[in-house]
């Protein structure tokens, strides 16, 4: 088995927040959701887009953090604070550019998605692309990824109908098509 | 039974100490399947794991089903019968007390006894509900009559299925949901949805919904709101609530005008064809587009893509069916895959999408007040004479047929029925004109009330009895595609709760009639009675064992022998379930709704469901993660509409029908016509939007008109709009 992603098609988001309800039921998540789904534009239409940890290649919530409790593990994911590491001085809230990292004030500690790595390492999808019921959110090879993308060839040569997200912390291990990814796409008749 | 490859994993590894159990949601008819994770130590259910081996859900869930467990062991349980001591506080939660069952059932019994001695034996009544296993839909309809022996049973698939029932049945001949299975969905050419939010009501459809458009099929969606699913639809018909029967008449004009039909198949496969083609000569594009208000050009453009698709499914849900004439919409439909002979065949047919968990089953076998096990009828001598006879009463013992569920709160109210048996219903909250309804159960001489919550209905009650939740019984249930599932029993029975199964069977024995229900012990023993009793019917369960669905993930009926696989495609032979084997086109004239926009109240007024929430709410209002997603019922409005009544986004209004009126915070958005206001049914007392709902029947199947009405918003003099 290759390498595992996640994979995000934004446009299929239809707002139904059961990856938010699946969140909770990862072991280890204390019953919190550690992703967020927001309306892009809710006066006009229902138009929502899952919010999650892009696990960044080279994350700024790591590289803020002064007590080096932001661990990555092999498969990419960046991990919760380590409870004995943390001091709780929420320099990886400030410096995640999507605003993941929470924190929790009884518990003095920085909180975020890990991928639900306890089931990843194992080959089993995390609990947010296992439940999603619109494939918005995708657990998949690379070499399916890589399918995907020639799948929706499109004439600049993109993959993203819009473009390459100018990712703000560079290459992330979460891949994502931004809406209008079908745009460009073949009809069948 | 297969388990899928993550089971042990995630058993072994993940959840030390707990067990999974494999079974199925208990909310709509998609049925998904899920693992319940059990604690092996106290043996209750305390997670849920998702379930990757069931074909029609793969794993994928919505919040609902990610929920779901936490009502088992919600601290909202009854745990023990309530009697009520003080009949001036009905319609309340006060003024019960608790008791023990004996007591409990033995002053059902004998105030049953009593009213059917003063008043005869039709004076009780049964009011049901298709959220519950086959098992238990099954022996409710002995229960009413062999048990209590009276003609009125009823149940809340007249508010849910009961069109698309009456519309299949006289076009095909047959009353099941779904002619394909459901992983044919995503392999089709052209998807046509018609009243179906199915983002929101079915979301583990959606993976497949938009493969559909992956693969570069079309999807075509009618439906007055801009739905998440119309959103990202090919073509969105955005017609007016209540005109579905005329734009199916004008797409059925066109694919006719356009040569988009199959002859062969209309020559040899149906009847009808020639009046039907003379009726919707008239709805031109024009006359359609004057009546829908869609544009022409939409609906010239979806014509077009439907008559050339390679294969199409047509799938319609409550927008179509809960109106006054939703049997003829639902028929209108199915034209469309009559005339272009687009059913019968693998990827092409027709589908209506199930509200409730057993919608299909539990219209199956003999809850309908008009219906006996296996689809057979209630006015055919021979169909009373085989059900008696499996019984063991005579045929002249079988009571008559009796009335709709509406109808029996109007015979609550004259008297004619004294007392009321609920179960696994909320009509306090999901009946039309709640007003009426509830002064119905106000009027009532005795009320026997069986949830596992204090339901808004269960407020009316005389006696309340706890029962168990779906994860606390085995059974069987039947989903929207017709594939018979297995849930599996995952903790013991809650507190004092009973299975409604057991509860029938002791008021049976109490009754007197217990020689017809004693060798029942077991849910597997009612369920090999329904497959006996159903043997020879058109919903025939006889060759379907439990063993055989746990082999199979599921079999679809009709299957007829021990070694029938059952059918997943219906009428691949091209043989229709009318006595001479064809299906009937329709030919049927629009009407407008029953009650049309006027100076008084210019709006139309159109309800549905959020994705939160289910039926009632009576489980889901309960469950937090799903109370804080969507708290309260929002009154939608387009940004128009709103200027014109001078409102705005979170403003308190009151919004008025001819039956009454109730208060919403508005939801400013565009995804609805100017002409159209939009509330979700799930929430009960002053909050129902039943409330002001339309009790309008529909002739063939008695379904309410709950999707139009005629409507208004009053402003509030002060406002009332929240900041901050």
């Amino acid at each position: 088995m290759g390498k595992q992603v996640l994979y995000i098609e934004m446009d299929n988001c239809i707002g139904c927040r059961s990856c938010l309800a699946a969140c909770t039921q990862c072991g280890g998540h204390d019953n919190r959701n550690r992703n967020y789904v927001l309306d892009v534009d809710p006066f006009i239409n229902r138009q929502t887009i899952p919010l999650m940890c892009f696990h960044c290649v080279n994350p700024a919530c790591a590289r803020s953090c002064p007590a080096q409790a932001i661990q990555i593990a092999d498969n990419g994911a960046v991990l919760s604070a380590l409870v004995e590491k943390c001091i709780g001085c929420q320099n990886c809230t400030i410096a995640c550019p999507y605003g993941i990292p929470k924190f929790d004030e009884e518990q003095n500690l920085m909180y975020k998605c890990d991928l639900c790595y306890d089931r990843t390492k194992e080959g089993i999808p995390p609990m947010c692309a296992s439940v999603c019921p619109t494939n918005t959110l995708q657990w998949m090879e690379e070499a399916e990824l890589e399918e995907k993308r020639a799948q929706i060839p499109l004439a600049n040569g993109k993959w993203t109908a819009s473009h390459d997200p100018d990712v703000l912390e560079g290459e992330t291990n979460v891949k994502i098509s931004l809406p209008g990814i079908l745009q460009g796409k073949q009809k069948l008749f | 039974m297969p388990k899928d490859k993550f089971f042990k994993v995630m058993e072994n590894k993940i959840h030390p100490n707990e067990k999974l159990v494999s079974t199925h949601c208990c909310y709509c008819g998609m049925q998904c399947g899920m693992n319940l994770r059990v604690d092996t130590t106290t043996n209750k259910i305390i997670g849920v794991e998702p379930r990757y081996d069931f074909p029609v859900n793969l794993g994928k869930m919505c919040p609902k089903g990610v929920t779901a467990y936490q009502q088992v062991n919600h601290p909202d349980r009854i745990q023990r019968p309530l009697i009520r001591t003080d009949a001036s506080l009905k319609g309340t939660a006060e003024g019960f007390r608790e008791a023990s069952w004996e007591e409990a059932l033995d002053l059902i019994v004998s105030r049953f006894k009593e009213l059917q001695h003063n008043y005869g034996k039709d004076t009780l009544s049964v009011y049901s509900g298709v959220s519950m296993t086959n098992e238990k839909c099954y022996l409710t309809g002995k229960f009413a009559r062999v048990a209590l022996q009276t003609r009125y049973i009823d149940y809340n698939g007249r508010f849910c299925m009961s069109s698309a029932a009456a519309g299949l049945n006289r076009s095909l001949g047959i009353d099941r949901g779904s002619t394909v299975p459901w992983t044919d969905i995503h392999q089709t050419d052209c998807l046509f949805l018609a009243g179906s939010n199915a983002a929101e009501c079915h979301p583990t459809s959606m993976f497949r919904i938009w493969e559909v458009q992956n693969r570069g099929g079309y999807l075509i969606v009618a439906d007055p709101r801009e739905t998440p699913l119309a959103r990202r639809a090919d073509i969105h018909l955005d017609l007016r609530p209540g005109t579905d029967l005329a734009l199916a008449n004008g797409i059925v004009h066109l694919l006719i005008k356009n040569g988009h039909i199959d002859e062969d198949f209309i020559r040899n496969h149906t009847n009808g064809f020639e009046e039907t083609k003379e009726l919707v000569a008239t709805f031109t594009p024009d006359y359609v587009s004057e009546i829908t208000g869609v544009s022409v050009e939409k609906i010239v453009r979806a014509a077009d893509i439907f008559g050339r698709a390679p294969e199409a499914i047509v799938m319609f849900c409550r927008g179509v069916e809960q109106q006054s004439k939703g049997t003829d919409n639902v028929s209108a439909y199915t034209n469309m895959s009559l005339v272009t002979g687009k059913i019968g065949r693998p990827k092409s047919g027709v589908a209506t999408l199930t509200g409730q968990g057993n919608g299909q089953g539990g219209r199956e076998h003999g809850q309908k007040a008009d219906q006996l096990p296996g689809y057979r009828k209630l006015d055919n001598p021979e169909h009373v004479r085989e059900i008696a006879c499996a019984w063991g009463i005579s045929p002249e013992e079988m009571p008559q047929k009796g009335v709709s569920a509406y109808e029996m709160f109007q015979l609550m109210k004259d008297k004619t029925i004294r007392s009321l048996y609920l179960l696994c219903s909320n009509p306090v909250v999901s009946a039309p004109n709640l007003n009426h309804v509830r002064e119905s159960l106000k009027s009532l001489d005795f009320m026997v009330c069986c949830d596992f919550y204090l339901s808004e209905s269960a407020e009316y009650a005389d006696v309340v009895l706890p029962v168990t939740t779906w994860a606390e019984d085995d059974g069987t249930t039947t989903n929207l595609e017709g594939r018979i599932i297995r849930h599996r029993q995952a903790q013991e029975w809650f507190a004092e709760s009973k299975p409604d199964w057991w509860i029938q069977i002791e008021i049976a024995k109490r009754m007197g009639r217990g020689q017809f229900f004693t060798h029942l012990k077991s849910p597997q023993d009612i369920f090999h009675e329904i497959r006996q009793v159903s043997k020879g019917g058109i919903a025939d369960y006889y060759g379907v064992t439990y063993e055989k669905i746990d082999q199979n993930n599921g079999v679809f009926w009709p299957c007829r022998e021990e070694d029938d696989e059952g059918q997943p495609h219906l009428f691949l032979d091209k043989k229709f379930y009318h006595p001479d084997g064809k299906a009937k086109i329709c030919a049927l004239p629009y009407r407008p709704p029953a009650e049309e926009p006027d100076e008084e109240y210019p709006l139309r007024l159109t309800t549905g469901r959020v994705v939160f929430h289910y039926l009632s709410g009576n489980q889901t209002r309960r469950i937090p993660f799903l109370k804080d997603m969507y708290p309260d019922p929002l009154l939608e409005v387009h940004p128009k509409t709103a200027t014109r009544y001078g409102i705005e986004h979170d403003e308190l209004v009151t919004l008025k029908t001819r039956r009454g009126e109730a208060q919403y915070r508005v939801k400013v958005i565009e995804a609805i016509r100017e002409d159209t206001v939009f509330i979700p049914y799930h929430w009960g007392k002053a909050q129902s939007i039943n409330l002001l709902t339309n009790p309008a029947l529909d002739p063939y199947s008695k379904m309410p008109e709950f999707k139009a009405c005629a409507a208004k918003i009053i402003k509030h003099k002060h406002g009332g709009v929240r900041h901050g």
